[in-house]
């Protein structure tokens, strides 16, 4: 953790081979404004099925702003607007006949902030799985166990399901909430700087939970620490100012750039 | 010389200024405390155990305030009870679903000119709409008039306690692929419901006291009623009554009434402001 | 569905490629459910956010509506004349609006200074202790029913003023030109003055804490610069605070003055109800909601009635644009804090 920032960080997954992989997500020249604010421009990348991809980049480069297209969070404010396609198992996510309510329970999403909802935390997961599931009393209990369980979490709040969310520490809130996410039983997860608010201990816990996760699901992650996105991603994106310079397996991306910038954003030359 | 001349003559009127202030401020609270402090003098020296149980009397002989408070009690609850779904529903909408609508904005801005329309034009309008109409003055006019004066209160508190549910759970919420009812159900009601519950209690303790829209909807019975299609007879107006009059009698319970009213009023407003207090904190 | 291990996880996200389409059917059903509930529900929300307006229309409505009479028989002499005479069904409103806007005028020629400088008092100068427990106790004074105000002025302020405070402003002015006027006549204790005054006392608690908040909106930076100048802690208010502050003050005070206007029990108590115009502030008089509050149940005849409803209207327009001009300058204070 305490590593000097001009050193390159260490990458700890096998390279990857390209082939053999199927496109869970596909984003194809994708614009975004907020309002006549051109925030994306003409971005194109893959997100591939059990693999974590990792975008970086320096604060405003708009890297949170691509997630929130995702699962169109963007929706509920005015004045934003996207242009462009992303294939989702071969539907197209912008399209106007999306139903966003179906769309956000397949593409879960974990926030910068811990976000406990204000209610005890065997609620803040059963929550969610009635939605869309009608469940009986004991299997409900059986998935709020598995979605904590799944979440590294079971074994710190099984005496406590009763308690209120928000009694937990910042690092459990925030496994509440991946496991809040997980309950759904999405097919993509999306975090966004999960661990900007966390200590290095749960942080380390976030990061292996992550790599446990990534056999059932398509994890896209967005971090401002280099170190974490070398650990945990098989594959890194490295935005700039809205545009996407640089897209490639993370060990590539971390021991031979193509482009001067990420290369100069990976050593600490800007940024 | 002349700097410090200036300076001195700075410091002079600063002072005044000063002077001034703590001058103003203790003539406006001390005008306040002589009126409370008469009030409760007043008003205890009247109060016993018949003020409770006993009908207003004739002139000229004892009796207590029991149906005008009964009167009141029944007018308030089924004024709030009207009146609150209304406007926690409009709050939400101005809130949640229209956030951003040009129509929330002119809602707020004509629910703040309801909020402190005079409470005497709201009485002409449901004697107007109902009184007339019916043909005679009743219970149930009185509570639309109080409902009246409910629901911008409500609205206001709602619509304020709702947007400061903080953003980051809403969208927490919504990325779940929760509808928005269910969100407003289940988060944002949850998450603001000490503040909303403030604005009932100040909405009941405005309606309390309330007396203008009163006097010609439910007007004043001078008898046991429960009959809300009659006219039923309530505190504020039965204190209006009864200081106008000459009789010592009816004076003294006019004083005990307006007690009653303005602790009951104290207390709502106390409870009201230690809810909102910790609700303020998350 | 038996939930062993993460079997069912991979199940739906399998689902996609149409392995469980018995799951896919009830979640479109669940879907429709959904949609339906929200949508309902947003209706009846933008439901009840439509009464709002609707409430405010139908109060100008009926209003206009009721008093369609006296319009018609009067017309713009109903503004104008002073006679209100039931017995030969002459009305005019001009004594009552006179009132009006008399004993408004001197409630806030009293409150808004005592406010200001009260709210001053509240956020420059009085010790961090003592803030809160002031300030909790001006909001609840605020909320005291009027009626109160009414009682007390009725039954301690007016005798009180008649006893000693008139005859004294009487002897003292009875030979100064303009005020001897404004102070003529017996001291009755009740009148246009005792209202007034009753009016200053309800609406300070009023305007003192909403000019307390926009004051306290004033970011301390500002101050912080004036004070590191050297100015006082009168000049940073006059200098600093005040311009600052000006158009939430003016908000401010134009809300008060729309409680005064509008304010019924408070002057019926004391304004004696004369319809007529006196040079006198201390002779009886009556304002639109005393006029309305004390004969509305006792009118006799559609074209009384219609009368009192026509004051109603009238009372209305004038509050409605006090008010709404107060709104559109506090709106405007928000939006520069929110920016």
């Amino acid at each position: 953790m305490s590593m000097p920032a001009f050193t390159v960080p260490q990458v700890s997954h096998a390279p990857q081979d390209l082939a053999g992989l199927t496109e869970k997500v596909g984003v194809r020249n994708l614009n975004f404004y907020y309002g006549q604010n051109r925030a994306l421009k003409n971005i194109n990348v893959s997100l591939y099925r059990n693999k974590v991809t990792a975008f970086i980049g320096p604060s405003g480069c708009g890297k949170s702003t691509l997630l929130r297209i995702l699962n169109r969070i963007y929706d509920i404010y005015p004045n934003q607007r996207a242009e462009g396609e992303i294939q989702f198992d071969g539907e197209d996510i912008l399209s106007p006949g999306q139903d966003v309510n179906l769309l956000r329970a397949r593409i879960g999403m974990v926030f910068q902030k811990p976000t406990p909802f204000p209610m005890t935390i065997y609620e803040n997961i059963a929550f969610g799985i009635r939605l869309y599931h009608k469940v009986s009393k004991s299997e409900l209990d059986d998935r709020v166990r598995e979605a904590l369980d799944r979440a590294a979490l079971w074994t710190e709040v099984k005496d406590k399901l009763g308690a209120n969310g928000l009694s937990l520490s910042g690092g459990q809130q925030q496994r509440l909430c991946i496991a809040r996410t997980v309950a759904v039983r999405p097919e993509v997860i999306l975090l966004d700087e999960p661990c900007s608010a966390l200590d290095p201990i749960s942080t380390a816990k976030i990061e292996e939970l992550i790599d446990e996760l990534k056999s059932d699901y398509t994890i896209v992650i967005v971090t401002h620490n280099m170190q974490q996105a070398a650990r945990v991603s098989d594959f890194t994106a490295f935005m700039y100012l809205g545009e996407l310079i640089e897209f490639g397996s993370t060990t590539d991306m971390f021991t031979s750039p193509k482009d001067q910038r990420t290369q100069d954003y990976i050593t600490g030359r800007f940024g | 010389m002349s700097v410090t001349g200036l300076y001195a003559s700075r410091r002079r009127s600063n002072t005044i200024a000063i002077t001034l202030s703590v001058a103003a401020t203790v003539i406006g609270l001390g005008w306040l405390v002589l009126i409370l402090g008469v009030l409760f003098w007043e008003g205890f020296s009247g109060l016993s155990l018949a003020v409770f149980t006993e009908m207003t009397p004739p002139p000229g002989s004892a009796g207590g305030l029991l149906n005008p408070i009964m009167g009141s009690l029944m007018l308030t609850t089924l004024a709030v009870l009207l009146g609150t779904p209304i406007g926690i529903l409009a709050g939400t909408y101005m809130a949640e679903y229209g956030r951003h609508a040009r129509l929330t904005q002119v809602v707020r801005f004509i629910n703040d000119i309801l909020l402190s329309a005079p409470s005497i034009v709201i009485g002409l309008f449901v004697y107007e709409i109902m009184v007339y109409p019916m043909g005679h003055f009743s219970g149930y006019a009185g509570i639309v008039a109080l409902a009246l004066i409910v629901i911008p209160v409500v609205v206001r508190t709602t619509e304020d306690m709702l947007i400061l549910v903080p953003t980051t759970l809403r969208e927490a919420a919504f990325a779940l692929g929760m509808p928005r009812y269910r969100i407003i159900m289940h988060i944002s009601y949850r998450a603001a419901r000490a503040g909303m519950l403030t604005g009932v209690l100040l909405a009941v303790a405005r309606i309390s006291g309330e007396t203008a829209p009163l006097l010609f909807t439910a007007l004043n019975n001078q008898f046991w009623n429960t009959n809300l299609n009659a006219p039923i007879s309530s505190l504020p107006v039965v204190i209006f009554q009864f200081a106008l009059s000459p009789y010592k009698d009816w004076q003294q319970l006019a004083w005990t009434g307006a007690l009653i009213t303005t602790i009951a009023v104290l207390a709502l407003s106390i409870i009201a402001r230690a809810l909102a207090a910790p609700g303020k904190q998350t | 569905m038996p939930s062993t291990g993460r079997e069912p996880v991979v199940d739906v996200a399998l689902q996609g490629q149409g392995a469980f389409t018995g799951d896919t059917v009830a979640r479109q059903r669940t879907l429709a459910k959904l949609k339906f509930s929200d949508r309902a529900f947003h209706n009846l929300t933008r439901g009840a956010a439509i009464l709002v307006l609707v409430i405010l229309g139908g109060v100008i409505v009926a209003l206009v509506h009721g008093s369609w009479l006296a319009i018609t028989t009067f017309g713009l002499d109903f503004l104008t004349t002073q006679s209100w005479n039931p017995v030969t069904e002459k009305f005019g409103a001009i004594a009552p609006i006179y009132g009006t806007l008399v004993t408004s005028l001197i409630a806030m020629l009293i409150a808004v200074p005592l406010g200001l400088l009260i709210a001053l008092f509240l956020t420059e100068l009085c010790p961090m202790s003592l803030r809160r427990p002031i300030g909790i106790a001006i909001e609840l004074l605020a909320g005291i029913p009027s009626i109160i105000y009414g009682i007390w002025g009725l039954f301690i302020l007016a005798p009180f003023l008649q006893v000693h405070v008139q005859p004294a402003l009487i002897g003292a002015f009875g030979n100064v030109p303009i005020l001897s006027t404004l102070f003529a006549g017996p001291p009755y204790g009740i009148g246009v003055l005792t209202a007034g005054l009753i009016l200053a006392i309800m609406v300070l608690p009023f305007i003192t804490s909403i000019t307390r908040d926009v004051f306290e909106a004033v970011p301390p930076v500002l101050k912080e610069a004036a004070f590191g100048l050297g100015c006082t802690t009168w000049e940073v208010s006059r200098r600093v605070v005040l311009p600052y502050a000006r158009v939430g003050v003016i908000g401010g005070v134009m809300l008060g003055l729309g409680r005064a206007l509008g304010e019924t029990m408070a002057v019926t108590f004391v304004i004696g109800n004369a319809h007529k115009i006196s040079a006198s502030i201390i002779a009886p008089g009556t304002t639109i909601s005393a006029s309305i509050a004390n004969e509305f149940t006792e009118a006799v005849g559609d074209i009384y009635t219609s009368s009192l409803i026509a004051l109603g209207l009238i009372l209305f327009v004038i509050t409605f644009i006090v008010l709404a001009i107060a709104r559109y300058l506090l709106a405007r204070v928000e939006r520069k804090l929110g920016s």
